[in-house]
């Protein structure tokens, strides 16, 4: 299957054009079947009720249509069983097909702008957008292509009894199929685009009360603070009215229509009659050559095309917000993957010239320094709080940007956002990451071969074996997510245990010891220095440690 | 009908079994006069249908028989066919509305009780995610308040309305709806009970797909690093896979209920016909040469009887709007069902105060924190004198940071007493005594908006001597002189580029124009390095001279200063006197 770069409905709807056909058209099947019911039954009734009075019941051939009935009866069910598995199947297909395309495109990004994406609810909103956007086929399109057939069979229909009701028709369908889903959208899309906008407001402003809850309870301020909040859900409040309005009131209009629709076929295909002989009653004459009983099965029709118009103006509105999701997770589209640079060789030796790592959105960053480092060598960068080491340390890796140049095994290098440079070495970040997996998934993630010996090791060389012993299910204890039932310190260490099975040249530690007390910061050194000892260390730590007492220093 | 009604309990019953479903029919309680409004409408809507298919009755059989039928017929129905448009409009407005009261009231409610949480919330969950919740989660309960539940009682409405119209007009029509109407709950019940453990399961899977992408997706860049992207999008891709394989062969199942219902309800219709022509060709084999019915008649059970099963095929279809909030019940109950601080019972209310706690400022005696059969705080018994200066230190996760929620007021649901100037604690006014407190958290806490601002939230302005004093005690003065906006640049929740010791000292310098008498901090140093640290606990030994402080820090920032250094164990409290303490109790943390 071609991927699709942007993402539009209509690629949607052709993403798995075969998968879509089947739904569609058992769902057609069905909704014809279900207007065909109501109108041949009620012709058959009708013709039935005529033969009798007419005196020729005996001759009345009443075996078809009940056989009609009966086949259009088993056909609308079938077609909506057919329909409603076909679609989900379909709908299941296309969730996959969309996560992978989200997947790669953040594959694709720079490592630098990932970390913006991560952070946050962005990505929560990503996969409710996902979710959004899968239905709109079933929700939106089939609903009016269902309708759309509807009237096509009913004009069908309409054109034998009397051509000049497809005028008539064609204005009803108009309206209902273009006319007032279109304007209900469009009337309640502002509504709809407001409300997805104070919602990210309003999410924010929690955020950011929340996090000075305290102080503001203990001021007296919180009342204040919380009736803000209040307004902005107020606000939202009366977006929903509005969307709400447009859908009841689109419904109630559409009603209307049919209404009209009615009033104007009794009105086109009869006259008014003065002289009846009942002297209460006025009554309407149907022109000579309309047949009674087929404009029973046509009236008939069209209340069963009511019912499939009403839900169009909310399936309408619910548009406005695909649309809205659609647009941002084509934000997030990324057009060229990396290229991927030649293989490199075991890095032995790494050297930086005026090497100055920032970030992206602010610019900060450290001093520009110049670096070498051969295999043995261990490095501890040190500076005030502020002074860049994170960021330093962090473009070492790879994962920030910098300026200057970079030369591995004496050859001139990019080592950002290299998959290549990166497969060289080991990156314990700051706030590593935890996945909701076992703890030994967690950890082949480091090395996908490794063995449960391997791993009691390390677990062992990062003190974390007893820990994992105490747990009922060892080392197939499932972690909640992002690691949340672990202690900072513990997240650190068991992120660190996975880095260490990888066993590549170059370490890299951020801040390692944050939290850990002395006897468990003494055994992660003592591992470090001897049976998971890697060629090049670079430490960044504010804690003196066995491991830094060895190390070159880099004074920031 | 009987039979309905019996169902219809039996399923309230059930209704009632699961939490989360009493959980949702209290919040639909609240808004039980507008759902008795809507009932009106869906009682006005069901009259308006059986008259529209009165009066399309006549006029059609009128039509049929002499090409010609009574205007005033025809009015009527078009009249009854609005009728029942605008008491559907009706009732969609006035469900719609009683959905968006009960969730924009939930809501608040759900703020005013994580604000009453204070710190203890982030054991639900961090503020980001809690966020979702109180948004989207109730936001994810308005199918089921503005359409579900009315529905529920328009299923027994329009039903049991078209059958008491119906029975005057013709038995047969009436047997058959009666019998079928017990078959189509029958099946639902049977069918419908496994459908809605299979949909409720591939609910669950779905969810739990959705949390696996969310999962690799957030660890994303750790997977770059290490070279997995490909076999997490392998994972990613099977997992779906397989997960589509096996939903199909459970959703054939669960499809099934409703394919059954619809199957029901077209054959009644269809077998209503094919009675209503042969009665009418007269040739019905029990009765030949009569017509049971008239051509009227016919007409009028013709067009009943598709709206007949109409309601109970829209109800199967809605069924996944119960669930959605059911799931969505069950992440708010867990935020209502923290319970907050409640006054102490029967334990506190012991006279006997000891003398040590008249002397003292913060008395603690055998105070302790068992919350739902964990233990946040061993018993500790200790006193601070006014003006004493104390760190508290020990392992994470031994109480440190519960025993400073329950001084900020947070946790009254404590054992043992806690005295402050010798009053019990919970006679204590709550707001005259936080009036009294400086909070400094390790990561500072800050609104949006200017540092002049933060500064002074919830205090009257002082003069502009107070605040510069202020700054220059806690060393602000320096840097904010070097913003170009000086203290009105704003603060975002990022601290705009000021660094963590600079936050720190803001916070310190806030504390300062507080006039706080009580201190309270939490690892104020931790995320700062060593010389920074040393500058900030320099910067608050010199300011907090007489004031009551009690601050948490870890061994690795020693507070040396201190007049007293207590050491939190799970055992309790270990005191001495002074700062440096070389007996320090290193273990592995938890």
């Amino acid at each position: 299957m071609k991927k699709p770069t942007t993402l539009s409905l209509a690629k949607l709807l052709l993403a798995n054009p075969w998968g879509f056909i089947i739904p569609v058209i058992t769902g057609v099947a069905s909704s014809i079947a279900g207007v065909a019911l109501l109108g041949v039954s009620g012709w058959f009734i009708s013709a039935a009720g005529l033969a009798t009075a007419l005196g020729t019941a005996l001759v009345f051939n009443y075996l078809t249509p009940g056989a009609i009935v009966r086949g259009l009866a088993i056909l609308r069910t079938a077609g909506r069983y057919g329909e409603q598995v076909t679609a989900h199947n379909h709908l299941l297909g296309l969730l996959r097909t969309l996560r992978l395309w989200v997947w790669d495109q953040r594959v694709a990004k720079p490592i630098a702008d990932l970390h913006q994406q991560s952070r946050g609810d962005l990505l929560q909103r990503l996969v409710s957008d996902l979710d959004q956007i899968i239905r709109w086929p079933l929700v939106v399109f089939l609903p009016w292509l269902y309708a759309l057939l509807g009237y096509v069979g009913v004009s069908i229909f309409a054109y034998f009894i009397d051509p000049v009701l497809l005028w008539l028709l064609g204005i009803a369908a108009l309206c209902h199929l273009v006319v007032l889903p279109y304007v209900c959208g469009r009337f309640a899309s502002h509504a709809v685009h407001v409300g997805q906008i104070l919602g990210v407001h309003r999410r924010g402003r929690f955020v950011s009360l929340f996090s000075a809850l305290i102080t503001l309870t203990i001021r007296g301020h919180w009342q204040d603070y919380a009736a803000r909040l209040e307004q902005l859900d107020n606000r939202q409040k009366r977006m929903e009215v509005v969307i709400q309005q447009a859908i009841s009131l689109g419904r109630l209009l559409a009603y209307m229509v049919t209404i009209g629709l009615l009033a104007s076929v009794f009105l086109l295909l009869g006259d008014f009659q003065t002289d009846t002989s009942e002297a209460s009653a006025m009554s309407w004459q149907l022109k000579d050559q309309v047949s009674g009983t087929w404009l029973v099965g046509l009236v008939l029709a069209l209340l069963a095309v009511n019912e499939l118009v009403l839900p169009l103006v909310q399936s309408f509105v619910a548009q406005g917000q695909s649309q809205v999701g659609l647009r941002r997770l084509n934000q997030i589209q990324q057009d060229a993957p990396p290229v991927s640079a030649s293989a490199l060789e075991k890095l032995t030796h790494l050297s930086l010239r005026d090497w100055r790592g920032y970030h992206l959105a602010s610019g900060m960053g450290n001093q520009a320094i110049d670096l070498e480092l051969n295999t043995g060598d261990s490095l501890w960068l040190r500076g005030v709080s502020g002074s860049g080491k994170s960021t330093l340390l962090a473009s070492i890796a790879g994962d920030c940007l910098a300026t200057g140049k970079a030369y591995v095994n004496q050859d001139e290098c990019g080592i950002y956002d290299n998959p290549n440079f990166q497969g060289q070495l080991s990156y314990l970040p700051q706030s590593p990451y935890v996945f909701q997996q076992s703890i030994a998934a967690n950890l082949m993630l480091g090395k996908a071969d490794a063995s449960d010996a391997e791993m009691w090791a390390v677990l062992e060389a990062v003190a974390l074996a007893d820990w994992v012993r105490g747990l009922d299910n060892g080392l197939s204890t499932l972690l909640s997510s992002q690691g949340r039932d672990l202690s900072g310190g513990q997240r650190k260490r068991l992120v660190l245990a996975r880095l260490l099975l990888r066993r590549a040249p170059l370490l890299l530690l951020d801040e390692p010891f944050d939290g850990l007390d002395k006897a468990t910061i003494e055994r992660i050194c003592h591992a470090l220095q001897h049976d998971y000892q890697p060629d090049m260390l670079i430490l960044v730590s504010h804690i003196d440690s066995p491991l830094s007492e060895q190390a070159r220093v880099i004074e920031l | 009908m009987a039979g309905r009604k019996a169902v219809s309990k039996a399923s309230k019953s059930k209704r009632i079994k699961t939490p989360e479903a009493g959980f949702l029919a209290e919040l639909a309680t609240q808004q039980s006069a507008q759902y008795r409004l809507a009932q009106g409408f869906g009682v006005l809507f069901a009259v308006a249908l059986v008259l529209q298919a009165w009066a399309f009755a006549n006029v059609f059989s009128d039509m049929v028989l002499q090409q010609a039928f009574s205007l005033s017929f025809l009015f009527l129905a078009l009249f009854a066919l609005l009728l029942r448009a605008l008491a559907n409009y009706g009732r969609e407005r006035v469900c719609a509305s009683a959905s968006r009261h009960i969730r924009y009231g939930l809501r608040h409610k759900l703020i005013a009780h994580l604000t009453q949480l204070g710190p203890a919330r982030l054991r639900i969950e961090e503020d980001a995610a809690l966020s979702t919740r109180v948004y989207e989660q109730v936001d994810a309960l308005d199918d089921y308040f503005s359409r579900y539940k009315p529905q529920v009682f328009m299923v027994t409405l329009i039903p049991s309305v078209i059958l008491l119209s119906v029975a005057p007009v013709s038995w047969v029509a009436f047997l058959v709806f009666m019998l079928t109407a017990p078959l189509v709950i029958v099946f639902m019940i049977f069918v419908g009970y496994k459908a809605a453990q299979a949909n409720r399961r591939q609910f669950n899977v779905l969810a739990m797909l959705s949390n696996q992408f969310m999962d690799l997706s957030q660890g994303l860049a750790e997977l770059k690093r290490l070279g997995r992207t490909p076999a997490a999008r392998d994972r990613l891709s099977n997992s779906a896979k397989a997960y589509q394989k096996t939903t199909m062969s459970v959703l054939l199942l669960a499809f099934l209920s409703t394919a059954t219902l619809e199957l029901f309800a077209s054959i009644s219709i269809a077998m209503i016909a094919l009675y209503l022509g042969l009665g009418l060709l007269e040739i019905l084999p029990w009765q030949v040469g009569t017509a049971p019915v008239t051509l009227t008649q016919a007409m009028f059970l013709l067009l009943l009887a598709p709206e007949f099963y109409l309601p109970l095929r829209q109800l199967g279809n809605d069924y996944h709007a119960k669930q959605k909030a059911e799931a969505a019940a069950t992440d708010l109950m867990s935020i209502l069902d923290t319970p907050l601080s409640v006054e102490t019972t029967s334990e506190s209310t012991t006279d006997y105060v000891p003398s040590s706690a008249q002397l003292a400022y913060l008395s603690f005696y055998e105070l302790a924190w068992q919350d739902t059969g964990r233990q946040r705080l061993a018993p500790i018994t200790g006193n601070i004198l006014k003006g004493e200066r104390v760190w508290l230190s020990g392992e994470s996760g031994v109480g440190k940071s519960s025993l400073l929620h329950l001084l900020l007021g947070f946790e009254e649901n404590y054992q043992g007493q806690l005295y402050i100037k010798g009053k019990a604690f919970s006679t204590l006014n709550l707001k005259d005594w936080r009036n009294k407190l400086a909070w400094l958290p390790q990561t500072p806490e800050w609104v949006n908006g200017s540092i002049r601002r933060n500064l002074l939230l919830g205090i009257t302005e002082p003069d502009e001597s107070c605040i510069q004093k202020a700054l220059q005690d806690s060393q602000c003065a320096d840097f904010i002189a070097a913003l170009p906006n000086g203290l009105d640049t704003a603060l975002t929740e990022l601290g705009s580029g000021l660094s963590g010791g600079q936050m720190q000292r803001l916070s310190i310098a806030r504390a300062l124009l507080s006039k706080a008498d009580v201190w309270l901090l939490d690892e104020p140093c931790s995320g700062l390095d060593t010389d920074t640290a040393d500058a900030v606990l320099n910067t608050l030994e010199t300011v907090s001279r007489g004031k009551t402080l009690l601050i948490v820090s870890h061994d690795t920032h020693p507070i040396h200063w201190a007049d007293k250094h207590w050491s939190l164990n799970k055992e309790g409290l270990d005191e001495s006197t002074g700062g440096l303490d070389e007996k320090a109790n290193y273990a592995i943390p938890r």
